[in-house]
């Protein structure tokens, strides 16, 4: 007897997934190691002005963490993040959200950074530290974040949740995480057309 | 994504493009706009009870 299509299609989605992880790690590491490289979309400084990011803080934040940023917008713009809160930066890359949100919190507050690269958090805590910032990172994916229920006033994220085949998953544990009355300040890519199987099926134009 | 937001219980759900995106690639930006993808700053509030 064949294999159920069911099965099939749920070991393609596994094989997909995994091919996916590989080829954002290996994208995001590009971007950290060559930040002068050629990339589809635009990152470093030129993105975080163009996104608007002041310029000011920008100067402020550890070179690397700018150089390194590839986010897709700006969420802090609505974030109203304040002293002493807790927030949650998903997916925070070489560090530059983390840090300006670690800022705006002050010393009596508490930012989380989750990533699933090593590497990455270990930039993140780098950046952090040489821009008088304190990030707490932690190493998970944001289908299973490493955040207890009901702790997070504010979470951010930027340019992540598109890259998971589990947006439902992600944003019910977003929800999980905040406490009751926090809220989410994210940017990211949406389309507004069922994009094709080639598209879907290449790891490549997912990670870019 | 604003639909997922609620069903994930979020209420008070916004959206709002972010103007400055797009690709450096003219040809993956001209893909992206036959998709109609563009960047999006989604703010919403978990409810107090």
């Amino acid at each position: 007897m064949t294999e159920t299509p069911i099965r099939s299609i749920a070991d393609e989605q596994e094989s997909l997934e995994a091919n996916l992880k590989d080829e954002i790690l290996r994208m995001y590491d590009e971007v950290a190691e060559q930040p002068d490289g050629d990339f589809h979309f635009y990152h470093g400084r030129d993105a975080a002005e163009r996104f608007g990011y002041d310029p000011a803080l920008l100067d402020r934040a550890a070179p690397g963490a700018v150089a390194s940023f590839a986010g897709v917008g700006c969420p802090h713009e609505r974030s109203r993040v304040e002293e002493g809160m807790t927030v949650l930066d998903l997916g925070s890359g070489a560090g530059l959200d983390g840090i300006l949100a670690s800022w705006a919190t002050g010393p009596s507050g508490h930012v989380i950074g989750v990533d699933m690269n090593p590497a990455m958090l270990q930039r993140a805590a780098l950046h952090a530290e040489a821009s008088g910032a304190r990030i707490e990172v932690r190493e998970g994916r944001m289908e299973d974040i490493p955040v207890e229920d009901d702790s997070v006033d504010v979470a951010i994220s930027n340019g992540v949740i598109n890259l998971s085949f589990r947006k439902r998953r992600v944003l019910r544990e977003l929800f999980r995480v905040l406490k009751p009355g926090g809220r989410i300040s994210i940017t990211d890519i949406v389309s507004a057309k069922q994009l094709s199987q080639s598209i879907v099926n290449d790891p490549k134009l997912w990670a870019s | 994504m604003f639909a997922l937001l609620e069903q994930a219980g979020f209420r008070r759900v916004k959206s709002v493009v972010v103007p400055g995106f797009r690709f450096r690639n003219q040809g993956t930006q001209n893909s992206a706009e036959a998709y109609g993808v563009k960047a999006v700053l989604f703010t919403a509030e978990k409810p107090m009870e």
